[in-house]
């Protein structure tokens, strides 16, 4: 069980782990659309890029978003003391 | 301190149970398409795909019966991240994801993809940003996280009524995306159809709440994915030789767009906040697939994303749900799982989209209006595709197509056998009925909980909160039915504006409640009532045209307005108290016994307790 001194430090990494996942990912879900047509120009895998970017890159970005955080948040957790006792 | 053990209380063999009704379904395809090459009547193949999966789902549901409230209302908190997060997917895709975005895509190309973008990036804020909160507070609904987190039961019973709107909207749009794909099978009116499949998910649901609604939902969601991936994998073999679809449609894309210019389909370009979704009718293909912001201008495609977006993270149904896996850890990994299958859905319908415009483009575009292919005719008479001039030779332009109905049209387009057609259309219903019946139980159980007991007494015993529940759903269930029939309005539409309200009117209080300490109840309640009204009256004002953007995109204004409302509220009024600070500091930590469980333990031994 975390001690009454940890919750502190343990909020705030737990705000900046929020932060650090999520501000990349909305600055790609507003960039990467914007520039969509003037990227088509150039292919990656016989795909035109912005549409590869917007379709699949986003989903991508969003899938290793998620699986970045829980682990990173995990191990936030295990570092605070935070855990659940299974 | 009472820990539970993970490893107790998950069924070790649901991975064998779902393994068998896979199989069940494989065969019963299989055995479908036996009886077509063998000559049996069409109606009894189609009778046989609408009725034998929602039979499969029945036995399940009503084999999932639940007494204890923890069972009903929770799944007893024994559901592996997995298979939550399937549920999750494919509740938050719906019907509107499978033949909504489908078609949209199929008509505006590019631009519809700012829903695919919201629901891969709701998921992804639900996971960063309440589900852990919202799993360790451990409430059944989201009004009673709002009253306990706030300690004011005004705040749950407002919650009440204002999240209730989102979740009616979506029963309405979702009940007539099933109305419609059910309609297709079985040959009968859309309303008809809609009235018997809300009946359907809340029997499926009424004997075992969310219990039933989980297992249930979990082969939903199994052979939503099945539908899918079946005639989109056997084209992409037949175009690529490789069955992954979402890697290989690529090159389909570059010949799409080169025969495109070719035919001169004009490049159009929107206003910045132009939104131009396409209708429930047949609607004119006009615009290139790759071209962005032709449709849907640049603005409105940004905001719409982060509409959407906010509209899943805070959606109450989808929310509640993270409350049956064992622990804070389950419930994070089930959202990763969440965005896993989100994501290969959406890159799964594009997909769809390509290949069916490719064929028109290919196959009916440039030829003579009289030699046309004998699919095209077959949709041209059961009225999906309408070539509107009569020139001599069609062009793409000329070609109108209905949105919903580009899932199944593809199969149909192929020459597949009328089994893999009818397939599509069970996979759509499926994930419809996954959505319909997760909103029915979850404004079941806001109203038993929140209205009924949360008004009179929170240590009602077990059987009269979830026999409450139980009437609560099939009243629910009747209300939908009117609203099924009597809304006329898009379906797309109204899952729309249920993502506007839910984005205005949800994501900011929960924001507020769970990364703002200071937040007290008159914030809460200025959060929830401006982001509500704003939108509300958005919505008004660009329905009737006297402001120009579109309603779909009046959460925009509400959500911003909605933080700052509760903000200054929460300022200028006194601070929350020391058992508030207690419970979101409890909260924001993942160990320790669920607070929600904890304070009905102690509720209940205190009303146990002589004198």
């Amino acid at each position: 069980m975390i001690e009454r001194n940890e919750r502190k430090p343990y909020w705030r990494h737990t705000r900046t782990q929020m932060l650090t996942s999520l501000l990349p990912f909305v600055v790609a879900m507003i960039v990467l659309p914007l520039y969509a047509d003037a990227l088509n120009d150039k292919r990656i895998l016989g795909v035109p890029l912005g549409y590869f970017l917007v379709c699949h890159g986003l989903a991508v970005i969003a899938f290793v978003t998620i699986a970045a955080f829980v682990n990173r948040q995990d191990a936030i957790d295990h570092w605070h003391g935070a855990h659940e006792d299974f | 301190m009472a820990f539970a053990s993970r490893t107790r209380l998950i069924n070790p063999r649901l991975g064998t149970y779902f393994g068998i009704f896979t199989a069940a379904i494989a065969a019963l395809v299989i055995m479908a398409m036996m009886f077509e090459q063998l000559g049996a009547s069409d109606a009894i193949v189609r009778f046989s795909m609408f009725a034998g999966p929602i039979g499969l789902y029945g036995v399940i549901g009503l084999g999932s019966r639940a007494r204890e409230v923890a069972d009903y209302f929770a799944c007893g908190r024994r559901v592996p991240a997995f298979f939550n997060g399937l549920v999750l997917a494919v509740s938050a895709l719906g019907g509107a994801g499978f033949l909504a975005l489908t078609g949209s895509l199929l008509i505006v190309g590019f631009d519809a993809m700012c829903l695919s973008i919201g629901w891969c990036a709701g998921l992804v804020f639900m996971g960063v940003l309440f589900a852990p909160f919202v799993r360790k507070f451990g409430a059944y609904t989201i009004p009673t996280f709002l009253g306990r987190r706030f300690e004011s039961r005004a705040v749950r019973v407002a919650a009440a009524g204002i999240l209730g709107v989102p979740i009616l909207l979506l029963i309405a749009a979702e009940a007539r995306f099933a109305g419609y794909a059910a309609a297709w099978m079985m040959g009968q009116s859309e309303r008809l159809m809609a009235a018997v499949v809300i009946a359907c998910a809340a029997a499926i649901v009424l004997l075992g709440g969310m219990r039933a609604l989980t297992w249930s939902s979990a082969a939903k969601a199994i052979v939503a994915i099945l539908a899918l991936a079946v005639s989109a994998s056997i084209i992409a073999i037949l175009v690529s030789n490789l069955p992954l679809p979402q890697m290989t449609h690529g090159n389909v894309v570059r010949v799409l767009t080169r025969m495109e210019v070719a035919q001169g389909v004009p490049l159009v370009l929107a206003p910045p906040l132009a939104f131009d979704l396409p209708g429930a009718g047949p609607e004119p293909l006009v615009k290139r697939f790759m071209q962005s912001f032709g449709s849907v201008g640049s603005l409105s495609f940004v905001l719409m994303s982060f509409v959407a977006a906010a509209g899943i993270a805070a959606s109450p149904g989808l929310l509640s749900r993270v409350g049956t896996t064992p622990g804070v850890y389950e419930a994070r990994k089930s959202l990763g799982w969440a965005v896993l299958v989100v994501g290969l859905v959406v890159l799964t319908l594009p997909a769809i989209a390509v290949y069916l415009r490719a064929m028109l483009l290919e196959q009916v575009a440039s030829h003579p209006g009289d030699r046309l292919p004998l699919w095209f005719q077959l949709l041209q008479q059961a009225g999906i595709a309408k070539i509107e001039a009569k020139t001599e030779v069609v062009k793409l332009a000329s070609i109108s197509f209905e949105r919903d109905a580009t899932l199944f049209a593809l199969p149909l387009a192929a020459g597949f056998p009328q089994v893999l057609v009818y397939l599509s259309l069970a996979g759509a219903l499926a994930a419809a009925l996954a959505a319909l019946g997760s909103a029915l139980m979850t404004i079941a159980a806001i109203v038993a909980e929140d209205v009924i007991h949360g008004l009179t007494s929170d240590t009602a015993v077990d059987t009269q909160r979830v026999t409450t529940a139980r009437v609560a759903l099939i009243g629910a269930a009747f209300v939908s039915i009117w609203l099924a029939i009597a809304v006329p309005a898009d379906p797309l539409q109204l899952f729309v504006w249920s993502l506007t309200f839910a984005a205005a009117s949800s994501f900011p209080v929960l924001l507020l409640a769970i990364w703002v300490e200071r937040t007290n109840q008159w914030g809460a309640l200025a959060a929830m009532v401006t982001g509500f009204v704003v939108t509300a009256l958005a919505m008004l004002l660009a329905e009737t045209g006297a402001i120009g953007m579109p309603s779909a995109l009046a959460g925009a204004i509400g959500l911003p307005l909605a933080l700052c409302a509760g903000f200054i509220a929460s300022k200028l009024t006194p601070a929350p108290g020391r058992n508030a600070l207690d419970l979101v500091s409890d909260m924001r930590v993942p160990g320790g016994e669920t607070l929600y469980d904890r304070e009905m333990r102690l509720l209940r031994l205190r009303s146990r307790a002589p004198g």
